[in-house]
């Protein structure tokens, strides 16, 4: 029965950021314009591109959708709605989020085509540089919450939440979770200037439908993994913790996707080169502060 | 626990498998993906096996590795795509009798030595993530720690030697005498 809640939600909270980021795009808000997209993505042909690599080409669609989804099942959005609250729920995060690296490469690589290629390695070259920062602040995380368990971290901010007692794993994990979603700026995986699309370019009606709804779920999952792990998840005074929950998600998805709107490009050896030299040296501070605070205050 | 060993057997044979079709595509990307899923299913064993974190872990750390296996493979192959159906496998004898011996001994290990007494229960999921902690950081502290720096010696050692050597100019002023 959760479950089914859960994945309910899931589907319309994807269908919300759909509609926040037309607006955040085209500046216009406009609630049924999913649902038409989608509607004519699905009634058009899907294309086959010449001498694929049939396996990969297919799978991947379906991977990035599964792995944004199982990444989802650890997320509590109150201290009982939650999927499986595993004792290892900020590591399964990560490890499920990985293998959306696995489907972007597979839909680089499957469509025998190069600007699809170019599109699938960037990704790779970016995960090289944000990786790290999404694996460090979340040790910071855990390490004042004494425990994995996503519904634990959230009671651990009670008193105070953790975007104030670690600001820096708060800043460094919000751009290592745009990068993993490639939102702008760090969209060069889809490159819609440049690459025509990138990974997407290859794909068209029911592939990119399953596609562009996995990329949906990533976005409001790894928000929803922001909220849990800085913004106190379901905590917050009057109103009841699902609704705390829904609004904290939502509002950062349309940060996340209006900060991109006025952000040039980076292009990724840069982002590289800055996440290496100042990134993962902050992110070491910030795991050492954290440590001295909790050894301080416990 | 029949359905434990069920699935022990499935995950067992499905990482057998999938390390079987590393040799048998041409397709780099396909062969690097293939190891992937070859060790994925391990970390589905380490699940069945009730042993929560090695899994997770295990099924987390491999996905940027062999991904990045990957693109290396790519970018030093003469043929990535497989087009050419250039042959996977070399010195296949020397290789054959090295697996076999590795495999008589991992089972010889696997039987004959005396793992005490099994525990009927394991610990709960929370409880087995602080044991591995403690155990990380006391009995085999070293071993860990000198693997560690072992892989990080052996990637700088790497990285330094494909850098292409550089001569350098000697520089006006200085004390070089050619004869």
């Amino acid at each position: 029965m959760t479950t089914a809640v859960l994945l309910l939600l899931l589907a319309f909270g994807a269908y919300l950021v759909a509609v926040l980021e037309n607006w955040a795009t085209s500046g216009r808000f406009q609630l049924a314009t999913p649902a038409f997209s989608a509607l004519a993505l699905l009634g058009r042909e899907s294309v086959l591109p010449r001498k694929p690599d049939r396996i990969f080409f297919e799978v991947a669609p379906t991977l990035l959708l599964i792995s944004a989804v199982l990444a989802a099942a650890v997320i509590p959005l109150t201290p009982n709605l939650i999927i499986t609250d595993l004792a290892t729920g900020a590591l399964f995060i990560n490890a499920a989020l990985v293998y959306v690296l696995v489907a972007l490469i597979m839909a680089g690589w499957g469509p025998n085509g190069a600007y699809a290629m170019i599109g699938g390695w960037r990704f790779l070259g970016q995960l090289i540089a944000y990786a790290m920062l999404i694996v460090m602040p979340i040790t910071a995380v855990v390490m004042r919450a004494e425990s994995l368990l996503t519904t634990q971290i959230v009671v651990s901010q009670a008193g105070l939440w953790n975007i104030v007692y670690q600001p820096v794993g708060f800043v460094l994990f919000f751009i290592a979770a745009m990068a993993l979603a490639f939102l702008p700026p760090f969209d060069l995986t889809t490159a819609k200037g440049e690459l025509a699309g990138g990974v997407e370019a290859e794909y068209s009606g029911v592939r990119l439908a399953v596609f562009r709804l996995g990329r949906l779920v990533l976005i409001i999952t790894l928000a929803a993994a922001t909220v849990v792990f800085y913004l106190g998840g379901w905590q917050g005074p009057w109103l009841p913790p699902w609704a705390w929950s829904a609004i904290k998600i939502l509002a950062v998805t349309a940060i996340m996707l209006l900060a991109g709107r006025y952000m040039p490009r980076i292009r990724e050896a840069n982002l590289l080169s800055w996440c290496w030299m100042f990134g993962i040296p902050l992110a070491l501070l910030n795991i050492f502060l954290v440590g001295v605070l909790v050894l301080v205050f416990s | 626990m029949t359905a434990q060993m069920f699935f022990i057997g499935f995950f067992g044979l499905a990482s057998v498998w999938f390390g079987i079709v590393v040799f048998r595509t041409f397709s780099m990307v396909r062969s690097a993906l293939a190891l992937l899923f070859s060790q994925t299913a391990l970390g589905a064993m380490f699940l069945s096996m009730q042993a929560e974190f090695l899994g997770v872990l295990q099924i987390m750390m491999m996905a940027t590795e062999m991904s990045i296996m990957a693109i290396f493979m790519v970018m030093f192959m003469m043929d990535p795509g497989g087009l050419g159906e250039m042959d996977m496998t070399h010195q296949k004898r020397l290789s054959l009798g090295a697996g076999i011996v590795a495999f008589v001994a991992a089972v010889a290990v696997a039987v004959f030595v005396d793992w005490g007494p099994i525990a009927d229960v394991a610990p709960d999921a929370a409880q087995q993530t602080v044991d591995l902690g403690l155990e990380l950081l006391g009995r085999s502290m070293l071993i860990f720690e000198t693997a560690g720096i072992t892989i990080l010696t052996a990637m700088i050692a790497a990285t330094a030697v494909a850098i292409p050597p550089v001569k350098r100019k000697p520089s006006k002023g200085a004390t070089h005498h050619e004869h």
